[in-house]
């Protein structure tokens, strides 16, 4: 593989959010990498996510992104794309506003908007529904108007939390199949989070495992389980009953 | 009629005293409706034609306006800023607003009084701007005793909306402004209408804050309010139930609209 220019860099990463605890975090992101976070519900998988889109400002360490310290950036000045696990759809603006929104913020013409909106919405398969409000869709379609409008500004940086946990198998993969056929076109690099080792290890290059907030080491995929890992890391990938 | 989680064997002695407590609360409040209806409808054709109820109207709905209207041009931004994360001294703001919202009101006009008396005020008058005794006095008076109300709802109605949404709108190319107006003035606007609806009727009404300050003068400062407080010194009565009624009339016709608006914002719901 040719070497890949750095995008994100977590460097002894620790935050303090409540009594929950993130810690110890260090791993770098190249471009139009994919990688992935296991962990259970409750390891910190979507606070490292918020993290990395620079929501907080870290107790120890530091998240630098494109060189820059993320939390120093203008959010509106970061080019990163976030898909919450419930989608946060504007729930006042119709499909079609809510995914040429970004294009909107960057005073684009209404025709680029018009055109670029139906590309989006025929790649995703959602011409049809580009006049509802978003509490009239169904989570599938909520899910591809999410993906749609994060990915419409072509953001260097795609974060995604668990996004196929609401779907159901056929719906998940046929989303995943869209997703990873586009974000090979727009070079983007994306960080999911999820619980589940088959979307885990279909969809990223390399894996980390979260557990009790601390980051236990990112291997290849390949690796996964032939990997020394900590107690808690092996017991989330079930390598002590195998053995 | 059915009633929820029925005991067997008939209601329970609560459930009776419960009944009868209320329908004791529901008389006590309701007849006040029931005497300023009856009484201020056999008053309101004599008085509705008297040039003095008409002024009384005319005075009270247009400083409430403007009150209303200048109440939420400060509310609105204070309550953005209260609720920004990691904002300091959010405390002191929020003790700030408390207290004066819990003060009588009468204690607000004075102070109004005594700020608006000092040479500051006296400077406000000799620039073509008097307080004190004057129609401007009122609006200051409603506008004092309604901001921190307004700028508790507007941190109620802003914290209602998902804070996510605000960041994936910045992640998006949004700045702060474009994302107050574009995602948060929409997700709260339904909030917000009620807000000032709720804070128009209130200024309507005022009445301590606005006898202090400028006190009330027939056919000059006289409010709604002043107008029954006139009335009923006088032992005009049905004077006074005709303005009950008026003001009676114009808060029900505000929580119509504020019903119709609720009305309306409802829907683009899949399962609605």
């Amino acid at each position: 593989m040719a070497e890949r220019e750095e995008l994100l860099r977590f460097e002894n990463f620790g935050l303090t959010r409540g009594a929950f605890q993130l810690r110890d975090i260090s791993f770098t992101l190249c471009r139009e990498e994919v990688l992935c976070f296991l962990g259970k519900t409750g390891a910190g998988k979507t606070l490292l996510l918020e993290s990395a889109a620079g929501f907080y400002s870290p107790d120890t360490g530091r998240v630098l992104y494109q060189g820059t310290e993320v939390s120093a950036i203008p959010l509106h000045r970061r080019n990163i794309g976030y898909l919450y696990q419930d989608y946060s759809l504007f729930p006042k603006m119709t499909v079609r506003a809510n995914i040429g929104y970004g294009l909107r913020m960057q005073r684009r013409s209404r025709e680029e908007i018009r055109a670029r909106v139906r590309e989006m919405a025929e790649w995703f398969e959602i011409g049809h529904i580009l006049d509802q409000h978003p509490g009239t869709l169904s989570g599938g379609e909520q899910q591809r108007v999410a993906l749609a409008r994060a990915l419409i500004t072509r953001p260097s940086l795609l974060l995604l939390d668990e996004p196929f946990s609401a779907l159901d198998p056929r719906t998940g993969r046929k989303i995943s199949d869209k997703l990873t056929e586009l974000r090979k076109e727009l070079h983007c690099a994306v960080i999911f989070v999820t619980h589940n080792f088959r979307e885990a290890e279909e969809l990223s290059e390399r894996i980390g495992i979260l557990a009790g907030g601390k980051l236990c080491g990112v291997v290849p995929k390949e690796e996964l389980y032939s990997s020394e890992w900590p107690p808690e890391a092996a017991a989330l990938l079930g390598i002590e009953e195998k053995t | 009629m059915s009633w929820p989680n029925k005991p067997k064997g008939g209601p329970g002695l609560f459930f009776l005293c419960c009944l009868l407590l209320a329908l004791i609360t529901l008389v006590f409040v309701g007849g006040n409706l029931f005497i300023i209806i009856f009484r201020g409808l056999q008053s309101l054709p004599a008085s509705i034609r008297q040039a003095e109820t008409l002024f009384a109207v005319g005075l009270s709905v247009r400083s409430a306006c403007i009150s209303t209207l200048l109440c939420f041009l400060l509310a609105l931004p204070t309550a953005w800023l209260l609720t920004r994360p990691g904002l300091p001294l959010r405390g002191v703001a929020e003790v700030i607003l408390e207290l004066t919202m819990s003060l009588p009101y009468i204690v607000l006009g004075l102070s109004l009084l005594i700020l608006f008396s000092s040479p500051f005020g006296k400077s406000l008058k000799a620039a073509g701007f008097p307080v004190v005794f004057s129609r401007n006095g009122i609006i200051l008076a409603q506008l004092m005793v309604n901001l921190p109300f307004a700028i508790k709802l507007c941190v109620t109605a802003l914290r209602g909306v998902d804070d996510k949404l605000e960041k994936v709108a910045g992640l998006l190319g949004a700045s702060p402004g474009r994302r107050f107006f574009t995602v948060l003035l929409p997700c709260c606007r339904n909030a917000l209408i009620s807000a000032v609806i709720l804070v128009w009727a209130r200024a309507l009404g005022e009445f301590g804050a606005t006898l202090m300050l400028v006190g009330v003068t027939r056919m000059k400062t006289e409010t709604l309010p002043g107008s029954i407080f006139l009335n009923v010194s006088t032992n005009d009565l049905n004077a006074a139930l005709a303005s009950a009624f008026i003001l009676l009339l114009l808060t029900a016709v505000s929580l119509g609209v504020d019903a119709l608006f609720r009305h309306l914002g409802k829907g683009q719901s899949r399962y609605g």
